[in-house]
C-alpha cells in the first residue's frame, strides 16, 4: 500500500498513519476530554466504596424522580440518557484548531434538573462500559461519582448561583450555565485525580529490599492533580463551555420551552416575575451577611498580625539586605492614617473592641451601598438598549417557535 | 484496501460491507490521500459510524455458534465480572499473564476473529495506558533500585527502577486482562439478553427499562444527528469551518438534538400510556441453565481459586 502509488508519494509516518487506520488501530485520536476510567486503574476496594458512594444519589435520584414526574419518567429518562450519550460523542471545537469530546452532564443538569442528570448520565455511561467497553466495569461506580455527582452538583450550583433572578432568555444564563459546566468538568477530573493519586499510597507491595511496587495506578497526588488539571483546564474545559453555553444560547433563540422545563419559576424577559420565588435570595444574603457580622468578634481572638500588612518598623530589613526603610515606603506608608477608620479603629484607639465593629458594619455598608449603585446603573443600561428596534425580532422568533 | 476480517462464517452478516470497509481517501491506492486534519463534521460522523459498525458487529459475532455465545447469559455475566474482580486482587504478573493466555483461548474457541480480540487490546493498552504509565517507571515517581540508568538529570541519576518496571507491568496486564474480560461478555451476548441477564440478578426492573429504551433510542436519535451532519457536509464547500462557525453548528445541531429527544420521550411516553403502561414493567425471561453452563462455572471457579493460590506463592 502506498509504495506503488502514483496520486500522492507518502512518507514513512504518513505510511504509518494509513497502515494503524486501515487496520482500525488508531483513529487519530482527540486530545483531553476523557475522564473515564478503565479497569485495572482502581483498586477493588476504591471501587466498592465508589460505588457506595454512587448508590444514595441513584436512590434519591430515582425515587425525587418517580415523585415529580410520575410514570413519564422511564422515557423521559431513557430519552436523556440516549442523548447524553450521543453529545458525548460530539466533536466540539477548541479554539487551537483542534476538537475535543464533552460530557454533557451540566447541560443535562441545566435542563432537566441535577437529579435527572444524575441518572441521565449513570445510565449513559453504564451502556459505554457494558455495550461498548469504554470506562470500566468495576470503576463504573466511580466514573458516575466523578461524572454524574460531582460534576452535575458542582456545575448545577455554580449556574443556579451565577444566574439568580435572571430572565430565561438573558445571556448571563448561558453565561452561567458554560461557566458551570467548565467548573463542572474540573471537578470531575479533580476526583478522578484524587482517586488515581491515593493509589500508590494506600495499595502497594513490598519486595525482599523493602522497596514499594505500587499495585494500581503508579502516580502520586503531586503529580496526578496538576497533570489532570491542565488537562481540563485548558482543553476539556473549553469543549465543556462552548457546548454547554452555545447549547442554552441557542435554545434561548429557538425552543424556549425547552428551557422552561426546569425552571418554571423564571420569567421569560425582564419584568416579569413569577412567583413569590423571587424574595427568598434577597433574604438569604441578609442572613448570610447578618451571620458574617455575628462572627466579626473572631478577628479579635487572632494573634499577631495579617501577612502582607506589616509596618514598615515590623519589617525584617537584614532578611531582604537593606540598612533602612526605603524613603519611598517610608513617605505613602503613612498615607492612609488619615483615613475614617485608621487601623480598623477609631482615631483616639479608646475602644478598639468597639471601633473594629463598628469598622466592619461601615466596609459591609459602604460595600453594599456600592454595588447596589452599580448593579442598579448597570441594569438601567442594559433596559435603555433592550428597548432598541433589535430587540422585536427576539419576541416574534420566540412567539412563533411556542407553538412548536 | 484489505477486505472486512472479522467474519463469521456460518451466519449471514447483519452488517454491510461498506460498513466494515475503513474509509477511503479521495487517492484511489487506499491511503489517506493529503494527510489533512479531518474536520469536526468528518469526525464525528466517523465517530457515529463507527459506533453502529460495533454495534452490529457484536450482534453478528455473538449469533456465531461458539463456547461462549451458547452459554446463558446470566452465567456469564456473574462468571466474567467475578473474573474481573479476581484480576483486580492479583498481584503478580506471571498469574494475570496466565489469566489473559486462558483468555485469548476462551475467545479462540468462542469462533471469535482473534485477530481483532487481540488488537483491540494490545494495540489500545500499549498507545495509552503504556504512554501513562511510562514515566511511573522512572525513579522520579517509583523510587527503587535502578536497572537502566539513564544518566544524569537535574544534580541527580535518572533511571528505570525495577519497581517501577515491575509495577507497569502489572498495570498494563491488568488493564489488559480486564478489557479483554468484558470484551468477551460483550461480543458473545446480545444485548437484550444482556440486558435479561441483569434483570434475573435482581437490577431493578425500571433501569433495565431505562438502560434499554436508552439503547434503542441512541441508535433512533443517531440517524437525526446523521442527517444534521450529512446535510451539512454536502452543503459546506471549500475550505473547513472555522471555530466561531464550528462552535455555532455543534452548538445548534446538540440544541435541535434535545428538542428532538423531549419531543420523542412525550410521543413515547403518550404511545406507551396508549399501550397500557401503568409504571409496572415486565419483561419477558428466559431461565434455563444448561450442563454445559455448570460445567463453565465450575471451571472459572476452579480458575479463580488457582490463579488466587498462585499468587499468594508467587507474590
Amino acid at each position: 500500500m502506498g509504495a506503488e502509488c502514483t496520486h500522492c508519494s507518502p512518507g514513512p509516518v504518513h505510511r504509518t498513519v494509513a497502515w494503524l487506520q486501515s487496520r482500525r488501530i488508531w483513529r487519530g485520536g482527540d486530545p483531553g476530554g476523557d475522564v473515564h476510567i478503565p479497569d485495572g486503574y482502581l483498586s477493588p476496594q476504591t471501587c466498592a466504596v465508589m460505588y457506595g458512594a454512587a448508590v444514595p444519589f441513584w436512590l434519591a435520584g430515582a425515587r425525587r424522580l418517580r415523585k415529580v414526574v410520575k410514570t413519564r419518567f422511564v422515557p423521559l429518562l431513557a430519552l436523556g440518557a440516549a442523548y447524553c450519550f450521543l453529545v458525548m460523542m460530539f466533536n466540539i471545537p477548541v479554539p487551537d484548531g483542534t476538537t475535543a469530546h464533552a460530557v454533557g452532564g451540566v447541560l443535562v443538569a441545566v435542563l432537566l434538573g441535577p437529579w435527572a442528570a444524575v441518572i441521565a448520565v449513570s445510565v449513559a455511561l453504564g451502556i459505554q462500559a457494558l455495550f461498548f467497553g469504554d470506562g470500566g466495569v468495576l470503576a463504573f461506580g466511580a466514573n458516575c461519582c466523578n461524572m454524574a455527582v460531582a460534576m452535575t452538583f458542582t456545575g448545577y450550583a455554580v449556574y443556579k448561583v451565577m444566574a439568580g433572578r435572571a430572565p430565561l432568555t438573558a445571556p448571563r444564563r448561558a453565561i452561567a450555565a458554560g461557566v458551570g459546566a467548565y467548573v463542572g468538568i474540573n471537578v470531575a477530573a479533580l476526583c478522578a485525580a484524587i482517586e488515581f493519586g491515593l493509589q500508590p499510597d494506600l495499595f502497594y507491595k513490598t519486595t525482599a529490599s523493602g522497596a514499594h511496587v505500587p499495585l494500581y495506578a503508579p502516580f502520586h497526588l503531586s503529580q496526578t492533580v496538576p497533570a489532570m488539571l491542565l488537562a481540563h483546564l485548558l482543553v476539556a474545559g473549553v469543549a465543556e463551555l462552548v457546548l454547554t453555553a452555545g447549547v442554552i444560547t441557542y435554545l434561548q433563540r429557538a425552543n424556549l420551552p425547552i428551557l422552561r422545563i426546569n425552571q418554571r419559576t423564571v420569567s421569560e424577559r425582564d419584568g416579569e416575575r413569577v412567583g413569590a420565588a423571587s424574595r427568598v435570595p434577597l433574604r438569604g444574603l441578609l442572613v448570610g451577611l447578618g451571620a458574617l457580622l455575628a462572627l466579626v468578634p473572631l478577628g479579635l481572638l487572632a494573634a499577631g498580625g495579617a501577612f502582607g500588612e506589616d509596618r514598615p518598623g515590623d519589617l525584617d530589613l537584614k532578611r531582604y539586605g537593606l540598612d533602612a526603610v526605603p524613603s519611598g515606603l517610608a513617605r505613602y506608608s503613612d498615607f492612609w492614617s488619615r483615613a475614617l477608620l485608621p487601623g480598623y479603629d477609631f482615631r483616639h484607639g479608646a475602644h478598639p473592641n468597639v471601633g473594629y465593629y463598628v469598622s466592619a458594619v461601615v466596609g459591609t455598608v459602604l460595600v453594599a451601598g456600592l454595588m447596589f449603585v452599580a448593579f442598579r446603573l448597570a441594569t438601567l443600561a442594559h433596559r435603555r438598549r433592550r428597548t432598541a428596534p433589535a430587540r422585536v425580532t427576539a419576541v416574534e422568533v420566540g412567539n412563533e417557535r411556542v407553538e412548536v | 484496501m484489505t477486505a472486512p476480517t472479522d467474519v463469521t462464517p456460518r451466519r449471514a452478516r447483519l452488517a454491510p460491507d461498506w460498513l466494515l470497509r475503513t474509509e477511503v481517501g479521495l487517492c484511489p491506492c487506499g491511503c489517506l490521500g493529503k494527510p489533512r486534519r479531518r474536520n469536526l463534521v468528518a469526525r464525528t460522523l466517523r465517530g457515529l459510524s463507527e459506533l453502529v459498525r460495533r454495534a452490529m458487529f457484536s450482534d453478528d459475532v455473538a449469533g456465531a455458534p461458539g463456547l461462549l455465545p451458547r452459554l446463558d447469559a446470566r452465567v456469564k455475566v456473574v462468571t466474567l465480572l467475578g473474573l474481573v474482580v479476581v484480576a483486580a486482587f492479583l498481584r503478580s504478573i506471571p498469574m494475570l499473564g496466565a489469566m489473559y493466555v486462558a483468555a485469548v483461548a476462551v475467545a479462540w474457541m468462542s469462533r471469535l476473529p482473534l485477530r481483532s480480540f487481540l488488537a483491540r487490546v494490545w494495540l489500545f493498552v500499549p498507545v495509552f495506558t503504556g504512554f501513562v504509565v511510562l514515566p511511573a517507571t522512572l525513579n522520579v515517581v517509583t523510587p527503587g533500585t535502578i536497572v537502566v540508568p539513564l544518566g544524569t538529570w537535574l544534580g541527580g541519576s535518572v533511571g528505570f527502577t525495577a519497581e517501577g518496571l515491575e509495577s507497569a507491568g502489572l498495570i498494563v496486564m491488568r488493564v489488559a486482562l480486564s478489557t479483554s474480560l468484558v470484551v468477551l461478555l460483550t461480543l458473545t451476548t446480545p444485548w437484550a439478553r444482556l440486558l435479561a441477564a441483569l434483570r434475573s440478578l435482581r437490577v431493578p426492573t425500571t433501569v433495565i427499562l431505562v438502560v434499554a429504551m436508552a439503547y434503542r433510542y441512541v441508535f433512533h436519535l443517531l440517524t437525526a444527528v446523521d442527517d444534521m451532519y450529512t446535510a451539512r457536509r454536502a452543503r459546506t464547500v471549500g475550505r473547513d469551518l472555522d471555530f466561531r462557525s464550528g462552535r455555532r453548528f455543534v452548538a445548534a445541531s446538540a440544541g435541535a438534538l434535545f428538542g428532538k429527544a423531549h419531543a420523542l420521550s412525550e410521543e413515547v411516553y403518550l404511545a406507551m400510556v396508549a399501550r397500557g403502561f401503568t409504571g409496572e414493567v415486565r419483561l419477558l425471561e428466559r431461565n434455563r441453565v444448561a450442563t454445559r453452563d455448570v460445567i463453565w462455572c465450575v471451571m472459572c471457579t476452579l480458575a479463580a481459586a488457582a490463579v488466587l493460590w498462585g499468587d499468594r506463592v508467587v507474590g
